[in-house]
């Protein structure tokens, strides 16, 4: 059964209460959808789905639900948001689009919430647009997410999210939940794990009973990643507290990497999904001294399963329930295998590469913002291939041919001022599978003026090294490297 | 360029003596200094991700 509910405002939103039986919460969703910080009024439609049989539902269903005194429902009811252009006929049950003359109702839809009969915590697996939650982060990780939908196959961008059970899952788990189907949906390497799977993959045995619902160890989830084939890596705030810059500057690599955080914050016993980032506005500070990416960073998205996707979080440590980003003490992220660099090394690398400053023409040490994250050579080469009149033609034909492994670290070289216009002076590109003992892990290091190659063939010689000059492209900076995160635009 | 500035134990195409020289300062920064500061904050992470296992994580 299928209903259609016109929005001309949020206000119109508590007529879901009317549609939707009261065990799934419709009042409690409508409020939440409703908030300030809710869904934007570019939504101009819900679509009602009744007796939708929703997998991650059905897992916990099967495994506790169906085992309680009281009975619950097998179904879930999911809504589907659309702009203003989409209509709907109830009698043919048609989606169409008005003012789209290839009639491409994908382009107008915004993404789903499913609701489950559980009578409180009812927001199940979610995949909402950051485009229409308000207060969201300019730059998301986010992955196609495919919705069949009467007959129609539809596509939202965005990152899951879900309330947690309470019982059978908690915030934990519900972190780690999202970030394994952001994986299994943006990567095919990866396969999908329901929400069972989850609570079960926790533990070494079963973990029946009440034992979900005490809450899960740090140690617990990097289990849960390590029985999902990652590799994953747990880095915890030094004893300085926020003042440990150095973990927070790797945090940023790894978001800035395009890898979702499994972020504890103990002093609440929370834990949260890091999706995201919002750069602060640029400014000339006028201020002596080298700074990296997390200087610059103004708050943090994260997916807490207390609110919407996207909450938006400021820097400094919070009070009570609210909480900043330098209340993450420790993070896990899920790496691929071939990651042996780790961040700790390219922090401490990344200014040392000013040594090679005057060799290559990088701007003064403590003029210069760096930024450093991990992508593959792949990526690498397509941003460079979409650019390729920003590049000397040798440069160019270096990064096509040089024999990078799968994943790189890239290191950005701005002045102030370059940053300010997203721009960047130079790039030094990391073998991410170097040892932590080489004295020279590099591919590439090169600014405007002049390039330094390192074949990396052989071992133990630098007879692969070369330089040389770079014309001058006619441009005042290369493109900043933002391929990772897909940019918001608000809606 | 003359060529018989980058002659040396091993050929380096395109460099000067004085890159060369700020090759060398680089690698020796990264022996003496870099890497066992890299090694010794990899192992200090370690320890404090083995205190961090038992955070109970359940609001």
């Amino acid at each position: 059964m299928y209903t259609w509910i016109p929005l001309n405002s949020s206000t119109d939103l508590p007529q879901l209460e009317k549609h939707i039986s009261p065990e799934y919460g419709p009042a409690h969703v409508a409020k939440t959808l409703a908030d300030p910080d809710g869904i934007s009024s570019a939504v101009k439609a819900v679509l009602i789905e009744s007796n939708y049989n929703d997998k991650d539902y059905r897992s916990t269903y099967y495994q506790f639900y169906a085992k309680k005194g009281q009975g619950y429902r097998a179904d879930c009811v999911r809504l589907h948001f659309f702009d203003g252009a989409v209509t709907f006929d109830e009698k043919t049950l048609r989606l169409s689009c008005a003012d789209s003359r290839d009639n491409r109702v994908t382009d107008h839809y915004f993404g789903y919430l499913v609701l489950r009969p559980t009578g409180s915590t009812t927001i199940g697996r979610t995949v909402l647009t950051p485009d229409i939650r308000r207060g969201a982060c300019r730059l998301i990780i986010a992955a196609y997410h495919k919705v069949h939908l009467l007959g129609l196959t539809l596509k939202v961008q965005g990152f899951p999210s879900m309330d947690q059970h309470c019982d059978i899952a908690v915030c934990a788990h519900a972190a780690c939940w999202s970030i394994l189907r952001h994986y299994s949906e943006r990567h095919n390497v990866y396969r999908e794990f329901l929400t069972y799977d989850i609570t079960r993959m926790a533990h070494e045995f079963n973990p029946g009973g009440l034992v979900p619902s005490k809450g899960l160890l740090m140690a617990h989830a990097e289990r849960v990643f390590q029985e999902a084939g990652m590799f994953p890596v747990v880095v915890t705030r030094g004893r300085s507290g926020p003042g440990d810059l150095s973990f927070y500057r790797q945090l940023i690599a790894y978001v800035e990497s395009g890898f979702p955080l499994f972020a504890a914050i103990p002093r609440i016993r929370h834990a949260v999904a890091v999706v995201g980032y919002e750069w602060r506005p640029a400014v000339n500070t006028g201020i002596s001294g080298i700074r990296h990416a997390w200087d610059e960073i103004k708050s943090l998205a994260v997916v807490d399963d207390n609110y919407l996707p996207y909450l938006s979080i400021d820097r400094p440590v919070g009070s009570g329930l609210l909480y900043g980003a330098e209340d993450i003490e420790g993070f896990i992220v899920a790496l691929p295998e071939k990651i042996f660099y780790s961040a700790d090394a390219v922090y401490k690398v990344a200014p040392t590469l000013f040594k090679l400053g005057l060799v290559v023409g990088l701007p003064p040490e403590d003029e210069s913002i760096i930024r450093y994250f991990i992508t593959t050579g792949s990526a690498l080469r397509r941003f460079v291939r979409d650019r390729e009149t920003e590049f000397d033609p040798n440069l160019l034909t270096e990064i096509m041919t040089l024999p990078f492994a799968q994943f790189v670290w890239i290191v950005e070289f701005a002045t102030e001022a370059l940053w300010a216009l997203g721009k960047i002076e130079g790039r030094a590109v990391i073998d991410a599978t170097a040892s932590l003992t080489e004295d020279m892990p590099l591919w590439l290091l090169h600014s405007r003026t002049k390039a330094l190659v390192f074949d990396r063939q052989q071992v133990g010689t630098d007879t692969g090294m070369k330089g040389f000059e770079l014309c001058d492209m006619g441009h005042t900076g290369f493109s900043r490297m933002e391929q990772n995160l897909r940019p918001t635009q608000t809606k | 360029m003359d060529k018989k500035e980058n002659e040396g134990p091993e050929v380096i195409q395109g460099l000067t003596p004085a890159d060369r020289k700020a090759i060398e300062d680089f690698k020796r920064e990264m022996n003496e200094k870099v890497i066992p500061e890299i090694l010794e904050a990899v192992e200090e992470r370690c320890i404090l991700a083995a205190e961090s296992r038992q955070w109970h994580l359940k609001s």
